[in-house]
Formats: C-alpha cells, structure tokens, sequence
C-alpha cells in the first residue's frame, strides 16, 4: 500500500487526467460565451497539478526514505527527492500553462478541452521522465511526454503555421526518440543492462567492453539528450515548434518539457556514464557538453537579438537558458551535489520566469489581435501599465538582473562552475548574458519608450483572472526566489545529493536491488566515502538470499579488501590478470542472464563473492574525483530487479 | 539649558536664514521661507559639523544600528507605495516623494552625530543565505559617510528641479527616482559583495527607465548603451567575485560574500613582467573595467556624453552628481582593498590613461562642444580623471583629495546640469550659439552659473580648489607612480587652466557680449522652484571650499587605516609571490569587526550560539 504513497503524485495526475478526459467527453458545453471547456476544464487541471505538487512537496516533507515499499518499483521509477524535486518543478510549469490556457483558449477561438488531458498527461510523461531509472521507462515517459505536447503543437488546427510546427516537431522529436532508443538498444547490447546504474557500474568496471559500441551508443544517446533539451546544434526545432504553437502550449513546451528533459539527462548522465573514462574531461561527455554550452549561449543569444517577433525571441531565449543550465550540468564532473543543486535551482527559477514572460505575453493579446512581434507591443507602457510591468518584471529576471529568481540561478549556475574550475566557462556564460539583456531591454524599449506607427492598432490586454492568477504566482515566486532563496537552494541540494549520491540510490532501490553506486566526486559529498561501500549487495538470487553475507558482514569485507588494495596490489601483475579474468567471466554471465529471471541466474556464483570484491580500486590522489571507488559485478543485475527480493 | 540663550546661541542660524529670505526680490512667501529655511539649515550644519558630537568624557557614542537599514529601505518601501498612489493624482506622488527623500535626508544627518573614528560605524549584520556565506552586511566609515549623505542631499534637490520640467508619467518617475536612491545608498554601505553587486545592478534599471522614457531625441540608443556597457563591466566584476569566494572556501572550507573576510585572502600574482596576468590581476582588472566603465575612465567613457545629454534634467543630475560615484568609490574600496598588490602596480600606468585620457583628453573635448550639457559631461570625464588619479597615487592626501572631491564633482556637476536644465526647459535647444548675452536678462541665473563655474574650475574659495589641490599634492609624492609621479602632478595641474578655458570661453559665450538672438530677450529668470533647488548646492560650494576641515577630519581617520592597511597587503603581497593563494592577518581590529568567523565550524558554532540566544529571547518573551 505504501508504495502508493509515493507513487501518490504522479498517480493523482493520472487520476486527475483521467477524470478530465471523462468530464470532457461526457460534458455538454453550450454554446454560450462564458461556458467553454476552458472555464470548466482549466481551473481542475491547474488544482490536480498543484494537488500533486503539494503532495510532493509533503513526501518531501515526510521523506521519501521512510516509507516503506517505496523501492518496489526501482529501478523503473526511482522515488527519491531528485523525484520529487521535478515532480513540483514540471507540475508547477504545467499548472501554470494550465491557467495560461484557461484564458488564452477561449479568447482566441481555440476553446476544445482535448487541450487540457493533453497537457496533465503531458505532465504526467514529465514526472515519469524524471523519476525514471531505466531505459524502459525513460522511454516510455519520454513518450508519454512528447505526444502530448505534439498534439498541442498543433493545437491551432486551422493554421498553417501550426500545422507545420507540429509536424516539424513531431519528425524530429520522432527522430531524436529513435536515436535515444537506439542508444539504448546498443548499450543494452553492450553491457547487458537497462537499468541506468547497471550500465554505469558496467561501464565504470571496464573491461572488455566492446568499445566502439557503448561509445557510438552514447554519442546517439547525447545527440539525443541534447536535441530534447534542445542545445545548439540540435535546436533548429525549437523555435519554429515554440512560435507556431499556441501561446500556453509555448509555455509548457519552454518550461516543464525543458525540465523534464534535463532531468533525463542529469539521470543519464549521472547514473550511467559519469566513471573515469566517460566522466572524464579527457575522453568523456564533459567538453561536448562543454562546447554546446558555449555555442548553445553564444549563438541563441546572438540570433535572439535578431528576432522581429517577441515570441520567437522568447523560443531562442529558452534556448540560450539551456546553454546555462548546461554550464551547471558540466560542472557536475569536477563538484557534484553542488553542481547539480545549481542546475535544479537555476530550472526552478528559470520556470516560474519564463512562464511568468510567456502569460505576460498572453495577457497582452486580444481577440484576433494576439501580440506577436515587438511593434505590437509598442506604447503599452503607457496604457496598461499593469501588464507592462509584469513583462518587464519576468524580463528583467530572464536577464538575470537582481534580485530575482533567474539573477540568483545564474550566479549559482556559474558559481558551480567557477568551483569546478571552468573559468573560462563561466566567463563566457556571464558575457553573453550581457548579449541577452539587449534583446529583454529591447522589449522594454518598445513598451515603454516607443510609440506605436500611426493607424496601427494598439494592444489591448485580455481581461482573464486566471492568466493574472497565473502571473502573481509566478511574480511571488521569482521575487522568493531572488530575495530569500536560502530554503530552495537548501532543498535543491538535498535533492542533488540524493540523485547520483551512493546513499540516494540505496535508499532509492532498496535492500533487494544491488544497485552499487560511487559517489559523483567524494569531496563533494562530506561523510559519505566511508558510506560507499554500505551499498554494495553482493549479486545475489532468492534461492541463495539465506545464504548470502548480511550486508553489514559484507561491507566489513569489502572496506577490508579496499584497504588492502590500496597498496602494493595495484602494481601486482598477476593479481590484475586473475581479476580481468574474473570480469570477463562475469560479463558473459551477465549477459547470458537477460533474459532470464533473476532468480534462475547465476545460481553458482553466491560463492564467488569474496573474490570479486577485491576488485575494488582506489580512487586516484588526484582532483578527479571520478575514479571508482569499487567496481560491481556484472552480474549484479541478476538482483537489480525488484523481483530478486520479493 | 536656558532656552532664551541657546535661542541667541543660534543666533547665526537665525541670522543666515533671515537673508536667506531677504534675497527674493518677488512676494513669494513660499520662495522666502523655503530660502530661509535653507540658509538657516545650511548654518546650523556647519555649526554642528565644526564643533562635532559633544561626548562626556568616557562616553561611548550611542549608535542606532537600523539607520542604515532606514536610509536603505525607506525609499525602497516608499517605491513600493508609489505604485499604489492613484495616476491621476501627480502631485499628491511628487508630494509623497519628496516627503519620503526629505525624511531620508534628515535621517541621514544623524550619521554625523557621532566621531567618525576609524573602523565601521552603524554596522548592521544579518545572516541572508548561510548556505553560500551571503550575509546582509552594512556599515559606513569615514570614507562612504560622506557619499551617503552626498546621496541623501542632491537626490531631492534633482527630483524637484525635475517636477519642473517633467510633466508625463509621474508615477513611473517617482518610482524610478525612490527605487534608484535605495540601491544608491545600498551600494554605498554595501560590506557584502553580493549585497553591493546586487545594488549596482539594481541601480541600472530605473536610470534606464528614466533616460529611455523622459530622454531627448536619441534616448533609446543611449539608455541601451548606458545599460550595456555597465552590465559588461558588472558581469566581469560577479566572475571576480565568484572566483575570490570559492578561493576562500577552498580556504576555509565555510563561503562568505562578506568583504571584510575577502579582504584576508591573499591570491598569487603574476611574476614581473608587462602584460603578465596572475590571479590577482585578473580579478583585479575584472573590479577595474567595471568601476573603470563606471566612472567612466577613458576609453570605456563614450556612454557618457550619450547618457547625458539624452537623460532628464534630474537623471543627469543623479548620475553625474552619485552614479559615477559608485565607481570612483567601488575602486577604492573594492578594487583597491581586495586587490593592492594589483592595484598598486598597475596604478603608475593607469595614472597616465587618468591624466591623459581623463584629465586633458575629456577637457579638449569638452572644449570643442557646442551642446552645453555635452560640455558638462565631458567636463565630468576630465573631473573624475582627478579623483581617478588621486586613487592611482594611493597617498593618504591624495586619497583624501578623492573623496572630497567626489563629493565636490556630485555638488557642482549637479548644480551644472540643473542651471543647463533650466535654460534647456525656456528654450529647447543647448546649443551654445543659440545664447549669448544672457547675462542682461537672467541676472540671476547668470550669477549661480558663474559661481558653480569657479567652483568647477577650482578657484580658491570654492570646493573644487581644495579637492584638486589635496589630489596634485598627493600624486606629487606618490611613491606608487615612482619617477612619472612629477610629471603626473604637472599635467594635472595644466588640467585646471584647460578647466578655465573651457568654462570660461562657454560663460563668455552664452553670457555676455550682445543679445543677439532675439528668442532670448524674453527669457525670465530662475523661478522659485530652481532656485530654492540650487540655493543649497551653491552654498555647500562655499561651505566646503571655506571649511574643508570640516570634511577632510571625518575621513582622515579612514583614510589612514586604508592607507596604511594597503601598503602592509602590498608588502605581503610582494613576499607572497606566485604562491598559492593563503589568509593573511590583518591587524586592524575595527576593520575586521563583524567580519565572518574563520573556518567552517566557527561559523557553525556561531549560528548556533545566535540561534540559541534567539530562543533564550523567545522564551523569556513567553515568560513575560
């Protein structure tokens, strides 16, 4: 039962999907103005968003640790706080775009209610994305993700524009899926495992690994990750799907579908490829990731200046943000926790600012007169100053002018990043932000100091409570977030530590998963080097589970082993053969065991337990802190499923 | 005291403000008591000021700590309630303003109510974001004291002359004007790098606002310029920022933001050498371009002259008279106390860019304006030069000369843009050809603008003189800039007769000589409103240019503990070498008072020991 508990968020969302569709199918709207889908249906998928974000917010209150079951579903869905975390980020996003929507719809003639099942199921593929530990669902949630958001895309049937949005973005998102998934299938291939951190420990273990494959595998993987969360040069996309699609659906796309992709991409990253080689700033994903950060901020930036229409300038400036956030994501390498707590922060920020600018935005349209371009916006300062204000408020945040809630996720972003030692990274991100602030000045310019043509028509706001309801929200919280972020910075940091960290993953898969982790960088989690090992499970199966050391005797062993490896044993030749001879043995076993279950493998190997413990390596004295503290068993996946306890 | 005799004590007061409203040759009552109430003001604060807080022997000066948190947040919450004030009402929001920058101002006095000795003063600390070290962290010396209340004196001088010639937008105005006064005085008193990063990039947005929105012809071109090269320079300074913090808690293993703790680290430098770049070079050229753009110091200068001739009467006003200040000020206390080493040895070469560039440059090219506020604005170039210099020299006369003479450049540039304000709302234009022979007509305005011109010529008696006197002397004996110290001092001191040149060739322009233009014949003379907005900054002219003491014995405290703090980190610095990066000691007690403590678990032991000691409140609250 209790694993309902927490599965309580995403299952009230599907619930709450459910209901909706039912309640939109079986409802007879009338014809009457103030009767659309909208102002039944948008209000209820707001509060069903907002209802799991609070029960979220309240497991993280509880603590995801303490309830029981919670593990049975790893690693398939990993229940942890880095869960949790997104959960209320991609929920808030798409409760926003929700209430965006409750206004936008209705007045530009766009009133069906498919819209609203779109988005909550949308959201739902948000979370599962975030929660995933496996390729599977990753796939799955991925998908879940991006068919609604297609269908919304295109939402606006009758234009041309939107139609050809949602094509484009439906064939390259298709596209991206099937490297991902292809990805998957040659990692699959090539170290036997689905589950995330079963391909990282094969992965970190080495050996014979068919080389050419894991690392053609990842590059299909990142290309992949980075179209998802659309990095130069992946990002054509995004700002034809972001213009063409109607304005609320704009808002989820840039806010909770972002998040929810870079979530998959710190779970992949993190769990499965971040071992000495492939965590590695010599040989590994940090300067790729490097070099699109610099080109994703440079170029965005730069293209974004250029732009005639202010929502095509928010789609590069979405993109620019990423080039940011990627900034965070490649300091992860050197400083761990507190990279990713900068990552997750700076998302937080960024989505309530960015949702804040798009409802702004929304709010400034009008039946058959939405504003688009910079020239619609001329004199608007002027005349409704209220909506003007709330532009340039979410704008100034965007640019990252303090104190609000996108200054401090910058200066966190690069503060992780000069912590890790990318200088050069952090000034390059700092400068073109500068670049950024000319073209959120130049909206400001048009409201507030530019007159509009002669004869051209003047915007005038819409009259919506629940685009303005929206637009509190947000403003409350960017101004929280810039003025008062030390309790947000305090949970992003739990929540990173517990993604990655040796303890979250414990925790997160339980006693009968053998999910064996290495911290990220020791330094970067105090105390927990001497925690590593007390997750390691010995790849064990339910007929020999009586037989099998407590995990208590075995990490006595295995710190003992550790100890003694860290002398002389590296250098003894022979020692080094019997173990390569020893991996290998166990990778065949590991991949023989795909199919099977987990309880029928390898029932012969209980026993060769103590030797593969002496395995372990020792992390090297230097500042890369990304050697492995121990190496796990291939076959450690024959227990990874839940099945292996039950 | 007997009432009667402190009453004929005043009796200079009273006296000073009874001529003060003999002047007005109209019946304006109004005119009359305002004057009047200025001059008496103006006296009792010098009397005040001269004679200094009276302590009974062994007593310990009473300081209110929120006072600073008050001159910040006052304006700031009066923003706030702008926005609530109905647009249709402008003069109940110009009234509530006003009212708002009056109190400020007064409070602000109280910052002289006791001795500025050296250390911190009305230090305030308050724990913001422990997890990254950033702490609310507040105080003034001998040094920004004067800056605060140059802030809290001109600001509401600049938004009343501006109701004159700004009728538009009232709320926005106001807005603009309070929100920006806050994140002045925010900067000035700021000990925390975030917290004074914070308010130097809050500072741009209603400057940008008031430029783009009330600005001239090409106001968006130059509002976006302002806004641009500031953030340039601001963004390098928060990589600098972020690099000393996490050199530190690599150090110390707890972050801190706070100056004070910042000022103990000690980074490598480069070996000898030209164009030789080590840590504490290039975080110390990161502080310098942003206080450089800033100030601005030649050649990141060029968005100057835009700014202000495109601004409003009163953007100009605040910028010149206060905005630059952040960056003459930042470069002292910043760029020079976190970095001396750096700061020191490049200062010989900078010195020449400051003359050259600053001083003579900016006074050539100010000589060649035809827009008279052009002129002003590059007169501010050639005027920051000098206090640019003065900082170069790093002496404790030169330093000195610095801030005096910022204070001066704020009161006789301020009062410049206002008298060119004035005659830009009669006619229009600021093309010098377009005037001459105003002195027939506009007697008055005539006199004001020749006595500010001295004052920013630097003729004796006024404050420039005294500013740029203590910065040549200064610079003569710097040590710092070795063997071209001379040759600093003499060009500086050609500087001034380019100063004369300049102003007076204008006032000989637009003064006298014939009425020639007949759109000029029927100009009125200053009004109430811009008289009693420049009685003020004329008569502070005189008092600082009589009374320097008054001022220069505030800071001197000050200015020694800096002096001689950043000739002891020079010398650390020095023996340091190419070294990795270590804490120093710094032996000055009052400087280091409410700085962070060191190490990770002093600062946890501390948070505790204040959290215990806000339950033991708590509880004993509940007791009651």
């Amino acid at each position: 039962m209790s694993v309902y508990l927490a599965l309580a968020p995403m299952l009230i969302i599907a619930l709450g999907g459910c209901g909706l569709m039912l309640a939109e199918a079986y409802a007879h709207f009338t014809d009457e103005k103030d009767k659309g889908p909208s102002s039944e249906l948008a209000i209820p998928t707001a509060v069903t968003l907002f209802v799991a974000a609070a029960m979220a917010a309240g497991l993280w209150m509880k603590g995801p640790e303490t309830i029981e079951g919670f593990r049975s579903v790893a690693p398939y869905l990993l229940l942890d706080r880095f869960t949790l975390f997104f959960t209320v980020v991609t929920c808030l996003g798409g409760g926003l775009a929700a209430l965006l929507a409750g206004g936008y719809l209705p007045e530009h003639n766009l009133d069906r209610g498919e819209f609203y099942p779109l988005l909550i199921f949308s959201t739902l593929g948000c979370v599962i994305l975030a929660a995933s530990g496996d390729l599977l669902s990753l796939f799955l949630g991925l998908e879940t993700m991006s068919l609604g958001v297609y269908a919304m895309t295109g939402f606006r049937r009758g234009s041309a524009r939107s139609a050809e949005a949602a094509l484009k973005y439906f064939l390259l998102g298709s596209f991206a899926a099937a490297l991902l998934l292809y990805g998957g299938a040659l990692l699959y291939g090539a170290t036997g495992h689905t589950d995330l951190v079963g391909i990282g420990q094969v992965l970190a273990k080495g050996g014979r690994l068919p080389y050419p494959m894991v690392v053609f595998a990842f590059t299909l993987i990142l290309a992949g990750l980075a179209f998802k969360v659309s990095a130069v040069p992946f990002h054509m996309w995004a700002p034809d799907a972001y213009e063409g699609a109607p304005t609320p659906a704009m808002s989820f796309m840039s806010v909770a579908v972002k998040s929810a992709a870079f979530a998959m991409m710190l779970r992949v990253l993190v769990l499965s490829f971040s071992d000495a080689r492939f965590g590695s700033w010599s040989s590994g994903w940090p300067p790729i990731l490097a070099l699109m950060a610099v080109a994703t901020m440079i170029i965005a930036n730069l293209v974004a200046g250029r732009q005639e229409s202010v929502k095509r300038m928010l789609a590069y400036s979405s993109i620019a943000h990423a080039g940011y956030v990627l900034v965070g994501v490649v300091a992860i390498m050197k400083v761990g926790a507190e990279a990713q707590a900068s990552v997750l922060f700076y998302l937080l920020g960024y989505t309530v600012s960015t949702a804040g600018a798009v409802g702004a935005l929304i709010l400034m349209g009008h039946r058959g007169a939405e504003a688009v371009s910079y020239e619609d916006l001329a004199g608007i300062g002027r005349r409704h100053p209220g909506a003007a204000f709330a532009m340039s408020f979410f704008l100034l945040s965007l640019a990252g002018v303090p104190p609000s809630a996108g200054f401090f996720g910058k200066l966190y972003v690069f503060r992780a990043a000069i912590g890790a030692g990318f200088y050069w990274l952090a000034v390059i991100g700092l400068l073109s932000s500068v670049i950024g602030a000319y073209y959120y000045l130049r909206v400001m310019v048009y409201m507030y100091m530019r007159e509009p043509a002669p004869g051209a028509p003047v915007a005038t706001p819409m009259k919506s409570g629940m685009v303005t309801t929206a637009l509190v929200l947000s403003g409350i919280l960017v101004i929280l977030l810039g003025i008062l972020p030390g309790s947000s910075i305090q949970i992003a940091i739990e929540a990173a530590t517990k993604v990655g960290g040796l303890a979250a993953l414990r925790d997160a898969c339980g006693e009968g998963c053998t999910v064996q982790r290495r911290a990220l960088s020791p330094s970067a989690f105090p105390g927990s080097p001497s925690r590593e090992p007390n997750s390691l499970r010995p790849p064990t199966h339910a007929s020999s589970h009586a037989n099998a050391p407590s995990p208590r005797r075995l990490r006595g062993v295995l710190r003992r082993a550790a100890a003694r490896l860290q002398g002389p044993a590296r250098g003894q030749q022979r020692g080094a053969f019997r173990l390569r001879v020893r991996v290998r043995a166990g990778d065949r076993v590991g991949r023989g065991d795909v199919g099977r279950r987990p309880d029928q493998a390898g029932g012969d190997r209980a026993d060769e337990q103590p030797d593969q413990a002496p395995r372990v390596r020792r992390a090297g004295g230097g500042g890369r802190g990304h050697r492995p503290l121990q190496g796990g068993s291939a076959a450690g996946r024959a227990g990874a499923h839940p099945g292996g306890v039950s | 005291m007997n009432p009667a005799f402190s009453l004929f004590d005043m009796w200079p007061a009273l006296a000073a403000g009874a001529v003060g409203a003999l002047i007005p040759s109209k019946k304006d009552w109004k005119l009359r008591a305002g004057l009047g109430l200025v001059g008496a003001l103006l006296v009792l604060f010098t009397i005040r000021t001269w004679t200094g807080p009276v302590l009974a022997e062994g007593e310990t000066p009473r300081e209110w700590p929120n006072l600073l948190n008050a001159l910040i947040f006052l304006p700031l919450l009066g923003a706030l309630g702008v926005v609530f004030l109905p647009r249709q009402a402008p003069r109940a929001i110009q009234r509530f303003t006003l009212a708002v920058l009056g109190v400020g101002f007064v409070l602000s006095l109280a910052l002289l109510s006791v001795p500025m000795s050296k250390g911190w003063h009305f230090q305030y600390v308050h724990e913001w974001i422990p997890q990254l070290g950033i702490r609310y962290h507040v105080a003034v010396d001998g040094i920004s004291v004067w800056l605060v209340l140059l802030t809290t004196f001109t600001t509401p001088l600049a938004v009343l002359a501006s109701f004159g010639s700004i009728k538009t937008r009232m709320k926005d105005l106001c807005f603009s004007y309070l929100l920006l006064q806050g994140a002045m005085i925010a900067s000035f008193v700021a000990l925390d790098l975030f917290l004074f990063y914070l308010a130097f990039e809050l500072m741009l947005v209603p400057m940008y606002i008031m430029i783009g929105i009330w600005g001239g012809a090409d106001k968006i071109k130059a509002s976006v310029k302002f806004f641009l090269y500031t953030m340039f320079g601001s963004v390098l300074m928060l990589s600098a920022i972020l690099y000393m913090v996490w050199t530190y808690t690599k150090i110390t293993g707890a972050p801190s933001f706070d100056l004070l703790a910042l000022s103990r680290v000690m980074l490598p430098h480069a070996p000898q050498g030209f164009m030789k770049f080590g840590p504490q070079e290039l975080c110390f050229w990161a502080f310098a371009i942003a206080f450089f753009i800033k100030v601005p110091m030649f050649p990141v200068h060029t968005w100057l002259p835009d700014a202000h001739v495109q601004a409003p009467t009163g953007g100009s006003v605040i910028l010149a008279a206060i905005m630059l200040k952040v960056g003459t000020y930042g470069y002292l206390r910043f760029a020079m106390g976190l970095f001396p080493y750096a700061a020191g040895t490049a200062s010989a070469n900078l010195a020449g860019v400051a003359v050259l560039g600053g001083i003579l440059y900016g006074a050539l090219c100010a000589w060649k304006q035809d827009d008279v506020k052009k002129l002003v604005a590059y007169s501010s170039v050639a005027h920051l030069g000098y206090v640019m210099l003065g900082l170069f020299g790093s002496t404790p006369s030169g330093i000195q000369g610095a801030i005096l003479q910022m204070v001066n450049h704020g009161l006789s540039t301020g009062a410049l843009f206002l008298l060119v304000g004035v005659v830009y709302d009669r006619r229009h234009t600021r093309m010098v050809d377009e005037f001459g022979g105003l002195a027939k007509v506009m007697p008055v305005y005539a006199t004001l603008w020749l006595i500010v011109t001295f004052a920013s010529i630097g003729v004796p008696g006024t404050n420039g003189f005294v500013g740029e006197f203590m910065i040549i002397m200064g610079t003569y004996v710097s040590p710092r800039l070795g063997k071209f110290a001379g040759i600093d001092a003499t060009l500086a001191a050609a500087g001034v007769i380019l100063g004369a040149v300049y102003m007076l060739s204008v006032t000989q322009k637009m003064f006298f000589g014939p009425l020639s233009n007949p759109k000029n014949k029927r100009l009125s003379d200053v009004n109430g409103r811009e008289a009693f907005a420049l009685a003020p900054l004329v008569v502070m002219i005189f008092i600082i240019g009589f009374f320097p003491s008054m001022f220069t014995d505030r800071m001197k405290d000050a200015v020694s503990a800096f002096d001689l703090r950043f000739r002891d980190t020079f010398e650390l610095a020095k023996s340091h070498g190419q070294k990795p990066p270590e804490l120093i000691d710094i032996d000055d007690a009052s400087f280091l008072k409410g700085a962070p403590p060191l190490g990770k678990a002093a600062v946890e032991a501390e948070r505790k020991e204040r959290e215990d000691a806000e339950k033991a409140k708590k509880a004993e609250g509940a007791k009651k």
